[in-house]
């Protein structure tokens, strides 16, 4: 199997944001391996992608949701032959349904990410840990629900 | 190399929280490789990891703070030689100013990632770090 390389990883970071703003569920998900530990953008705390999934397609997959992404220089740390870490900026912009049925908007300019990636027996590459985050307090604007 | 004990790992996240705590006197540099990346609580971008430790070796040089860190569980994900730590942490600071008032500070839902990997000699660094608040600190400064 070759190493993994700088170029994959970029892409890979690529593709990810266009699986997840076009809410491709199945192809979003398929990014992650079930158990990898993920901190959402305002988690306390750290939970398997399989229960973020859950979480996710019912925030930000549904037609009333909308996410962009855009993102800022990528760092690309290869660890070794089947291992790196890629942490970049990012813009995100989301409507997401809270779980009390409510609307909101929610921008954060200065969103950042760390994503450690692991290159599978196939040579695929999936999400061990995912750590999303913003370097300011974000402030949600209720939406109207229609 | 050898593979990573998450033991080990646990040892060295303890090392980094009693260096941010003023309770061991051993380097903060140290315990990072030369090329190592962050992401700082209040950074907007990933940076060199010395950049963001002059900033830090500033504040744990101001001997007028009292400083605590209360850890919760520990994750480990070891593969090979390389291990992803994860855990929550709650992070309180106290200082007295000139005037007498005592202003403190709390992080109560701290998030850290950090990755260690050993360097050529065997010693785990880290390589990569990322902390975050899941909400805002609270305080009065």
């Amino acid at each position: 199997m070759s190493p993994i390389t700088d170029g994959q990883i970029r892409a890979e970071v690529q593709e990810f944001w266009r699986s997840f703003t076009a809410k491709e569920k199945a192809d979003f998900e398929r990014r992650y391996l079930p158990t990898a530990v993920c901190f959402s953008a305002d988690g306390r705390r750290a939970e398997p992608a399989r229960l973020m999934w859950v979480r996710r397609e019912r925030e930000f997959f549904g037609p009333k949701s909308a996410v962009s992404a855009k993102l800022g220089a990528i760092h690309v740390q290869l660890l070794r032959a089947d291992l790196a870490v890629a942490s970049y900026p990012f813009h995100f912009a989301v409507i997401r349904i809270l779980p009390n049925g409510k609307r909101v908007k929610v921008d954060v300019p200065f969103a950042r990410t760390t994503q450690v990636f692991h290159q599978d027996p196939e040579g695929g590459l999936v999400i061990i840990h995912e750590h999303l985050s913003s370097g300011e307090p974000v402030n949600p604007t209720e939406m109207p629900s229609e | 190399m050898e593979a990573v004990v998450p033991d080990q790992v646990r040892q060295e996240v303890r090392k980094f929280w009693d260096i941010m705590s003023g309770k061991s006197g051993e380097k903060l540099a140290d315990l990072y490789s030369p090329s190592a990346i962050v992401i700082t609580g209040k950074g907007r971008q990933p940076e060199p990891a010395n950049q963001a430790l002059a900033r830090r070796a500033q504040q744990l040089g101001d001997t007028t703070q009292d400083v605590s860190a209360e850890l919760g569980e520990l994750e480990v994900q070891v593969v090979g030689d390389v291990a992803v730590v994860s855990y929550t942490y709650q992070f309180h600071t106290a200082r007295t100013i000139t005037d007498g008032t005592l202003r403190q500070r709390h992080t109560l839902y701290g998030r850290a990632t950090q990755v260690f990997q050993r360097d050529p000699q065997g010693r785990l660094r880290i390589v990569h770090e990322h902390l975050s608040a899941a909400a805002s600190p609270k305080g009065d400064n």
